[in-house]
């Protein structure tokens, strides 16, 4: 577990940790592991340097992602993941959704979503608190399901 | 405050829905995946997910419980309600493993719809004793794969031992509006919950 004080707060860096930025190189054809052709063959935690926690360990699976367009010239200067991620989110996507379109594990993608968010590339929306409690809100999700025929 | 915005977005045009969940949960092969199928827009997505649990031997040497992590697909599925809110169905991968992946699944979760196949009743005590534990409002379906029930309800509700006030439906996991209608009665469960707290709290 992270230190959870010092995780959540607002980053201090505003750009992508350098050693997040260049993952890429050697120990892709290590891969030794096939078991599944659809998934990256990079040990998932070398893609975090490590860590199996992203910043904010709260992010939820769910939470909308969507690429900043203020970052998005910048994203030129990412790699790899980090770059798909912001291509794939010119839409917004669940984290979910992100692992699985990127074939990324699911703690990956977060570690990822949540770095890139830090770093002022994407714009987050969590659900919001109380949901389950929110009687508006259940009765729109009832009234649009309800629209299904 | 748990929940916030990493940036908060000032453009309302540039801003992303917010993301509300439901629960799909029930032993393995009970149709999960294929009601997903049925309602969601998207074809169904699958994602690896890592549960650790620990090994019920001790490593003599340490004295470590050895830890073993397992990896499991997640599947799930999404209904666009409006511009500005989307429904994420998520089936729970495993049958008896309750790791964090489950509290995960189920933080901030609408509710849950716990699918059964009569032929195998045991496999969702599982699922319905931990939504029960944590609270979750939740919805027994029974999956009828050939639109007959084997059984009467009510023998059903008696042989899985569900309160009384869990209801019990019966839908076809493979029909669209057959599974609209379960989620809907997952979302009126939720509803009839949150008045009760809503009262609970007028009253104390």
């Amino acid at each position: 577990m992270t230190d959870e004080s010092s995780g959540i707060g607002p980053p201090s860096a505003s750009s992508i940790r350098p050693y997040l930025a260049r993952h890429g190189d050697g120990p892709a054809q290590q891969a030794d592991d096939g078991d599944d052709p659809n998934v990256s063959p990079l040990r998932p935690y070398l893609l975090t340097a490590g860590r199996s926690e992203p910043i904010d360990d709260t992010l939820e699976i769910e939470a909308q992602v969507l690429t900043n367009q203020l970052d998005a010239a910048s994203a030129e200067r990412l790699a790899f993941e980090h770059r798909d991620i912001v291509t794939l989110c010119a839409t917004p996507v669940s984290v979910a959704e992100v692992a699985a379109k990127l074939r990324l594990h699911i703690g990956v993608a977060r570690v990822l979503v949540a770095d890139l968010a830090a770093a002022g590339y994407l714009v987050v929306r969590r659900p919001s608190s109380g949901l389950p409690e929110d009687l508006d809100m259940i009765e729109k999700v009832i009234r649009g399901l309800q629209d299904i025929r | 405050m748990d929940f916030k915005t990493y940036v908060e977005p000032t453009d309302r045009e540039h801003r992303p829905p917010t993301p509300v969940k439901i629960v799909i949960s029930g032993g393995f092969g009970v149709g999960k995946t294929t009601a997903v199928s049925a309602i969601s827009e998207i074809p169904p997505l699958s994602t690896e997910a890592a549960i650790t649990s620990v090994a019920a031997q001790i490593d003599r040497i340490g004295e470590v419980p050895a830890k073993t992590t397992t990896t499991v697909a997640l599947d799930f599925g999404c209904i666009t309600i409006d511009r500005d809110l989307k429904l994420y169905l998520f089936g729970t991968p495993g049958q008896d493993r309750f790791g964090f992946m489950w509290q995960d699944l189920s933080r901030g979760a609408l509710g849950a719809l716990v699918i059964v196949d009569t032929r195998r009743l045991d496999d969702c005590y599982p699922a319905v004793d931990y939504f029960e534990q944590i609270g979750l409002p939740h919805v027994v379906a029974i999956n009828c794969f050939d639109g007959v029930l084997a059984h009467d309800i009510d023998d059903v509700r008696w042989a899985l031992a569900i309160s009384n006030d869990t209801p019990l439906i019966t839908f076809d996991a493979r029909d669209k509006l057959s599974v609209r209608d379960a989620l809907l009665a997952v979302l009126r469960r939720t509803r009839d919950h949150a008045k009760e707290r809503m009262l609970n709290r007028y009253r104390t």
